[in-house]
């Protein structure tokens, strides 16, 4: 493999059967995520972005071609997930959802306290380290899961739409803390979104994936400073320009997936 | 003006809630007391059958000649150490067997036709075949009050299992749990709701077998002493042993609730 690269996909295909019809969800993916990349995937409804991803987190086996994560560090576990939906166990208090990776690995409490406490503080969460999920919103909820995924201290760091479901003040804060969490760690992240601009805010690397079945279609660097501000980026002429390098081809697969659509129904 | 108006009227509705509450609770409290002094009345009157509906004043006379006797309270602990431990000979499989034939399909699919041939076959009825194997001693009270309580605390659990969000397991998987730890972090505190559910129902038809097992074999047991106070006609009595199961049933919901409460926080104060 070549030096820097910590997930390099080869020929990924992925195909399911649902009754009896042949459903391609991924054909012949071939990517590399560079060491402690800030890599976004973005792809219109249904291309498959998230099978890759779970693929990636071990939930899902590719039907064909090759996934190869290099481990730096084997005693960390391979990758965290942050999950699109409400995944934070509601019977558990947010320290205890925080500390739930690193308790599955048999960490000790005592390390398990300096490092849960640690990541509360980071999201803004500490003053809620006891309560349940039912008390909080959308949003400290999805932090909790942010905390969850980075206490840990994966290999590779996955994002699955993470913030698709808050609304979109809370998303522009949310994306800044998680810039800031970044920064500070620079873990290598796989992050999927169906938003360029949160992709570009966010992501080194844009890659763009095309309607079913998925592809690589594109990908664009964003060569944007760092550390970047949310509100003040998306005002900036280079991320207009960014915008619309991505958005090109991105455009024919959003109307391919429709066309596709028409199709069916 | 308008202002002024609408806050009258506010005032006005809200005295109007407050009483309402009070009302309410005033009738709550009086309705119960009030249909047992018609009750009184019309047994002094003569208005109904004082044979098989005593005043209410000689049923509370009986019930406290009983308890000083200390006869009510050695028939109720008889029933109630029965009941708990019929229940958690049921419960405690139930529970466990009901998480694993959520996790397994294998299991689920293997199990399956049993339990669904088994479960719906009225738990009385098989009170003569619990006597045939267990004799007529305690074991086959615990028998027939556990096979009530098994089924239903275990389809509970198992729905309970399968009612779990799938993302939760994904999280287990993803963050390294194994089997036995999604288990124990997962499914069961996950299944714990529907699990309470089950206990609650269980906790029902535990008491309805007990009673039923002690009145046809049983020398012992409120079961047995109301069914033989109606034979020798000792209808204040039976009276007064229908109150203690009343109060027992009442009385143990209210753990169960508090249970529940404790048990399973996160669901806030919705109790069932």
């Amino acid at each position: 493999m070549n030096d820097g690269v910590r997930v390099a996909a080869r020929h990924l295909g992925m195909h399911f059967s649902l009754r009896g019809a042949d459903l391609v969800a991924l054909d012949d993916v071939n990517l590399q995520v560079r060491d402690r990349e800030f890599c976004c995937i973005v792809g219109p409804s249904g291309c498959g972005k998230s099978t890759f991803l779970r693929i990636l987190a071990g939930l899902e086996r590719q039907t064909s071609g090759e996934l190869h994560v290099e481990v730096r560090d084997p005693a960390n576990p391979l990758t965290a997930m942050v999950f699109q939906e409400q995944s934070i166990f509601p019977w558990m208090t947010v320290e205890e959802n925080v500390g739930y990776g690193l308790r599955m690995r048999g960490v000790h409490a005592s390390v398990r306290k300096r490092v849960v406490d640690h990541y509360l503080e980071k999201v803004g969460l500490a003053h809620f380290a006891r309560a349940y999920p039912h008390q909080m919103s959308g949003g400290m909820k999805q932090r909790a899961s942010v905390a969850r995924a980075f206490a840990t201290d994966p290999e590779i760091l996955l994002m699955d739409e993470p913030f698709a479901s808050v609304d979109e003040q809370t998303r522009a804060l949310l994306q800044e803390e998680l810039l800031r969490v970044w920064e500070s760690d620079r873990k290598t992240v796989v992050y999927i979104t169906h938003s360029i601009d949160e992709a570009l805010v966010l992501g080194d690397r844009v890659i763009v994936m095309s309607a079913r079945p998925g592809r690589v279609k594109a990908e664009i660097e964003v060569t944007l400073p760092r550390p970047r501000s949310v509100y003040e980026l998306k005002s900036t002429p280079a991320f207009s320009e960014l915008v619309a390098r991505v958005w090109e081809p991105l455009r024919r697969e959003v109307l391919a997936s429709y066309g596709a659509l028409g199709q069916a129904s | 003006m308008t202002v002024k108006v609408q806050t009258a009227r506010a005032r006005r509705l809200g005295r109007a809630r407050i009483g309402g509450v009070a009302a309410e609770r005033l009738i709550s409290v009086g309705s119960p007391v009030l249909l047992l002094l018609v009750w009184e009345a019309l047994g002094r009157l003569g208005l109904v059958d004082v044979r098989f509906f005593p005043p209410p004043s000689a049923i509370a006379g009986t019930f406290a000649t009983l308890v000083a006797s200390g006869e009510l309270l050695d028939q109720t602990r008889i029933s109630l150490g029965r009941v708990i431990i019929g229940f958690l000979i049921g419960a405690v499989p139930g529970v466990v067997l009901g998480l694993v034939m959520g996790m397994s399909r294998i299991v689920r699919a293997a199990l399956n036709p049993m339990v669904g041939a088994l479960y719906p076959i009225p738990k009385s009825a098989i009170l003569p075949l619990l006597l045939l194997i267990f004799g007529i001693g305690e074991p086959s009270k615990y028998a027939i009050v556990a096979s009530g309580v098994f089924f239903l605390v275990l389809l509970n659990t198992i729905a309970g299992v399968l009612s779990i969000e799938p993302v939760y397991l994904d999280v287990g998987r993803n963050f390294g749990a194994s089997r036995l730890q999604a288990f124990w972090t997962i499914a069961l505190p996950g299944a714990l709701p529907l699990v309470f559910t089950g206990l609650r129902l269980a906790w029902g038809i535990a008491l309805i077998l007990i009673v039923v097992g002690e009145m046809f074999a049983s020398q012992s047991g409120l079961g047995y002493f109301i069914n033989n106070m109606y034979q020798t006609f000792q209808v204040e009595k039976m009276y007064a042993g229908l109150i203690v199961m009343s109060v027992i049933g009442y009385v143990s919901f209210l753990i169960l609730d508090e249970l529940q409460r404790w048990l399973v926080p996160w669901r806030g104060d919705r109790a069932v």
